[in-house]
């Protein structure tokens, strides 16, 4: 069995910011399981490493959270993406993009491409 | 604006601890929930659940990092754990807090003597620029290095060197001082009136000396005096009215005109001069010329190189100078001698200022400081040890932390901390013992001026110096430890039932005890070597007869009478002590022997001169009843007497009758002195040799006796007296107190103007010539102890770990039939083996460091056999009455209870 990749900080914020941004205010069990989902389990994270990435995208402003109820009637704490948190997925998402699209090219260049 | 909210967080102590632990038991719960539903057993849910959610410590620790400021938070966190730790085994606490005193303290004490003496940079503007002239005559006389200058010298560098600017002369001095009720003597220097402008130095109240007040004369307030922060508090409360005031220095009145500031104590390191006076002080003492002398080498010189200038291109400059400076300076018959033709000048720097002591112990200082070094890593490799046993012990205690999440690098964070946890407190202590031991280290200078105004108070930079070394131990004792932790596994660490069996770190620990015993055993052999070397010295035969002989220097030059009458004074001062009780004799010299003074002319035998070229001879000028006084046999002829007769006489050592007369006896032949002196290179003066005493040894214990002149103080020789400054009274009395007595009431009444010198105990100026060897010899000796102590506690560490690692085993050796012998030679093998490898280790480093060391050695080789294997047997047998203790442990066990806690 290929072993699973650990997720690195950066990205797991992206992934966390990108949750949020299509399905809307979720608590840290939801944004887990969506990523989980996501990924295929090809990523796995190791779940609790979630909380501090929640807690530093909060203190950066790019998301906020309060206490709401969970859909079975528990007391969860819900985040949800604020303006600052828009732009700074437009731009990372943005980043990503171009880097990807670089490293993309390059794989498909040919021996011949280059003479 | 993140960084804002941590602070707030830091400062408040608010934990999102609550919140967190919140959210991650919702997280479990419904994570547990939909592991029920889909068909998990409620147990193997909330497993899969927490497995999945990860170690929760570890995420809680994340969270606090983001939180707050993760490394203070951390060490804090550390630091309350690790003093937990500590209390629980105050045993091994104190034991390593008492090594780390030792060796802390050692290096603390000799680094704040190398500091004093050495590296203390001037609390003045700018100090990287200063920079120290000196003549440099070494390549005719090897010692004549850092000659001081002149007047004329330094006006004529000032006036025409592009390199330099601010050159100013330094000369310490004594004074008797009378202010109000107070006369005594002042420990003080005179200095150019530009020199506390160079150095930029600001008054504490007042002002300072200006080159106007260095005119003939003095300035608007006559002779000018600057007193010391020091006296200023002490002897004048800090009152500022004291400006202006009336003092006599030296029979001179001057006038207060302001205060050095707080701290400074001039350009010589270990002087602590309490007034300062201009140059001119010297004029009012011995007249105008006096200041002016080309002739005399006496004024230390400071400069400061101009902007982008190196000191090479300065000291370039000086030598392309420094022949028309002489030219323009020096009398025209000194000009063209052989020493004068080679001097050239040295631009040194002067950051940390000059001392003459610096000559003498530099080297000393620098090996001394080897070896408190070696010191420490000894206590450093002792406390290794002692940490890696502890750290196999918990094995457990790591294992769990990292089953928890604790990451490597934490893990080690978490030992260094409680490492420096120890080497702080030990710090703190070794700075106490440093204080506590530094006025008997100054003593052992053999200097009472730099035992005065040496501090060994710690200072800011000997404070941080220490710090750097407890954290510089910390790091070495506490690596190897948190290395072999960090690399425990986790999984076996957890199984292993008995924490004793495990051997983590042995190899390591099995390395650290040869290599304490290697350093022990290179100390103790240079403490040998240096040991020896003080007590041939010390027993050595210096020709003389020290006991109850004083040697007092005189100070005449403000007496009337000068030339003949100056020679008649001292003969008839000589006669009358003479009559005084319990004198034996006394005489007059113009070398005190062993005061480091040395004094040589060229010789050779007239009935000779065709075939011999003149060679050097040591000289010294005495009066009658001189060879009697300090114990000097004549082999042949008679003393020198007190009258013109003799004028034209001398007396030969056997060293010199054997060197100019190899073929026959000297008494009666005449022996010619080329004389080099201003009155022309090749004037010569012969003398008839009229007795011939036992060799002495002239101003070293370490020579051997060289070939010794005594001339006569004879009348038509003014250059004999140098007009009253250097001549020296030889007493010996029954008692000392006699010998002082009938040279102060001597002096009282008939030269009852010149200041009052005390005079030195012979014995004493003799211990004092080996103070360099003696001050090396017991503290090298003093770390060789400390050295051996520390080895020792590290093997019986050692042994005592083994033993109780091996309990069980040896119980079973014992219930198969092991002898107790058998046993104790199980233990003792381990130690000779440890033994063996640190001898053969330290032996070869030994010899390399005798070998650095030779230049301290006297009659002593560096590869003494006796100095080795004595220094091998005190290791081995430490090292074995060391082991003893827990060997004896070990056959004591008792296989029944060895086997069962198994």
């Amino acid at each position: 069995m290929k072993q699973k990749r650990d997720v690195q900080q950066g990205t797991l914020a992206l992934m966390v910011l990108k949750t949020l941004d299509v399905l809307g205010p979720l608590h840290g069990y939801g944004i887990a399981r969506r990523i989980e989902q996501i990924s295929g389990d090809l990523l796995s994270v190791n779940q609790g490493t979630l909380y501090p990435v929640l807690l530093r995208l909060e203190q950066e402003g790019a998301i906020a959270s309060e206490w709401g109820p969970s859909e079975n009637n528990r007391r969860a704490r819900f985040y949800r993406l604020t303006h600052t948190g828009r732009k700074l997925l437009e731009t990372e998402k943005r980043d990503w993009e171009q880097s990807a699209a670089i490293v993309a090219r390059f794989f498909e260049v040919k021996a011949e491409d280059l003479i | 604006m993140r960084a804002l909210t941590r602070i707030r967080n830091f400062a408040t102590a608010r934990r999102g601890d609550q919140r967190l632990r919140e959210e991650l038991e919702q997280h479990l719960a419904m994570q547990t929930e939909e592991n029920i539903r889909a068909g998990m057993p409620p147990e193997e849910a909330r497993r899969q659940a927490r497995l999945k959610l990860g170690a929760v410590e570890a995420v809680r620790e994340g969270y606090h990092a983001e939180e707050s400021f993760p490394s203070v938070d951390g060490l804090l966190q550390d630091a309350r754990y690790a003093l937990r730790q500590l209390r629980g085994s105050p045993g091994f606490t104190l034991t390593a807090v008492l090594t780390l005193a030792l060796g802390i303290g050692a290096n603390t004490a000799v680094f704040t003597l190398t500091h004093a003496l050495l590296l203390r940079t001037l609390p003045v503007r700018q100090p990287g620029e200063l920079v120290r002239l000196a003549i440099d005559l070494s390549a005719t006389r090897a010692d004549a290095r850092d000659v001081p200058l002149n007047l004329p010298i330094i006006e004529a560098i000032q006036k025409q060197s592009r390199s330099m600017h601010d050159v100013f002369a330094w000369c310490v001095y004594d004074f008797p001082f009378r202010d109000g009720s107070f006369n005594g003597g002042i420990h003080g220097t005179i200095v150019s009136g530009n020199a506390f402008q160079a150095l930029g130095t600001r008054p504490a109240a007042g002002r300072l000396l200006t080159p106007a007040d260095d005119q003939p004369g003095g300035g608007s307030d006559g002779l000018a005096a600057v007193i010391s922060y020091r006296i200023w508090v002490n002897r004048y409360h800090a009152d500022s009215s004291i400006i202006g005031r009336h003092i006599t220095v030296t029979d001179h009145a001057a006038t207060i005109v302001g205060v050095a500031p707080a701290g400074f104590e001039g350009v010589i390191a270990a002087e602590h001069p309490d007034i300062y006076l201009p140059l001119e002080f010297q004029a009012a003492l011995y007249g105008e010329p006096a200041k002016h002398d080309g002739g005399r080498l006496w004024l230390e010189t400071f400069a400061r190189l101009n902007p982008s200038v190196s000191r090479a291109e300065a000291a370039a400059e000086m030598n392309s100078l420094f022949p028309h400076i002489l030219d323009a300076t020096l009398p025209p018959a000194m000009r063209h001698l052989p020493v004068i033709e080679k001097a050239r000048i040295e631009v040194k720097p002067a950051r940390t200022g000059w001392s003459k002591l610096r000559m003498q112990y530099t080297e000393p200082l620098l090996l001394l400081q080897l070896m408190v070094g070696a010191v420490l890593l000894i206590c450093c490799g002792n406390l290794s040890g002692l940490f890696l046993a502890r750290a196999s012990a918990r094995r457990h205690e790591f294992a769990i932390r990292g089953a928890l999440g604790a990451g490597r690098l934490r893990l080690m964070r978490q030992l260094f901390v409680e490492c420096l946890m120890l080497a702080l407190p030990g710090a703190l202590v070794g700075v106490g013992l440093a204080w506590m031991a530094g006025p008997w280290i100054l003593h052992m200078l053999g200097n009472a001026e730099a035992e005065e105004a040496i501090s060994m108070q710690p200072n800011p930079t000997v404070l941080w110096v220490t710090v750097a070394c407890a954290v510089f131990c910390a790091l070495v004792f506490g690596m190897a430890p948190a290395w072999t932790a960090s690399h425990i596994s986790e999984e076996a660490a957890l199984r292993s039932s008995h924490p004793r069996t495990s051997a983590g770190g042995a190899r390591l620990r099995n390395f650290f005890v040869p290599f304490q015993l290697a350093l022990s055993l290179v100390l103790v052999v240079v403490a040998g070597l240096l040991g020896t070397t003080v007590a041939r010295l010390l027993t050595e035969d210096s020709g003389y007869r020290t006991d109850n002989v004083i040697f007092a220097l005189t100070d005449f030059l403000r007496i009337p009478q000068k030339g003949d009458a100056l020679v008649a004074l001292y003969r008839r001062m000589a006669e009358r002590m003479e009559e005084l009780p319990g004198v034996e004799q006394a005489s007059v010299a113009s070398i005190a022997p062993f005061l480091g003074w040395r004094w040589a002319d060229e010789f050779v035998a007239t009935e000779n001169m065709q075939h011999a070229r003149p060679v050097e001879a040591m000289q010294n000028i005495i009066a009658a009843h001189y060879f009697s006084a300090v114990g000097i046999r004549i082999v042949a002829g008679r003393d020198l007497e007190n009258s013109d007769s003799d004028s034209n006489s001398c007396v030969v050592s056997e060293a010199a009758a054997r060197l100019y007369f190899p073929h026959g006896s000297a008494l009666g032949k005449t022996l010619r002195s080329i004389v080099h002196d201003r009155t022309g290179i090749d004037s010569f003066r012969d003398y008839q040799i009229v007795g011939i005493v036992q060799d002495t040894k002239y101003d070293s214990l370490r020579e051997s006796p060289p070939p010794i002149v005594y001339i006569p103080l004879s009348t038509g020789n003014e250059g004999q007296t140098n007009g009253g400054s250097a001549l020296f009274f030889v007493v010996h009395a029954r008692s000392m107190s006699a010998a002082r007595s009938a040279y102060l009431t001597t002096l009282h009444e008939m030269a009852s103007s010149s200041p009052e010198i005390p005079p030195m105990d012979f014995n004493q100026t003799l211990r004092d010539s080996a103070s360099r060897e003696r001050l090396l010899s017991v503290l090298s000796g003093f770390f060789a102890l400390l050295g051996l102590l520390l080895s020792g506690i590290g093997i019986y560490g050692q042994v005592a770990w083994n033993v109780t690692r091996r309990t069980s085993e040896i119980g079973v050796r014992m219930a198969l039939g092991a002898t107790r012998a058998k046993v104790f030679a199980l233990v003792m093998r381990q130690v000779i083996s440890l033994l063996t490898i640190g001898v053969l280790a330290g032996g070869i480093a030994a010899i390399f460091a005798a070998h650095c060391v030779r230049s301290f050695l006297f009659e002593v080789k560096p590869g003494n056999p006796w100095v080795f294997a004595l220094s091998a047997v005190a290791l081995v047998l430490i090292g074995v009455f060391a082991a003893l203790l827990p060997a004896r442990r070990a056959i004591s066990i008792d296989p029944m209870q060895a086997l069962r806690t198994e």
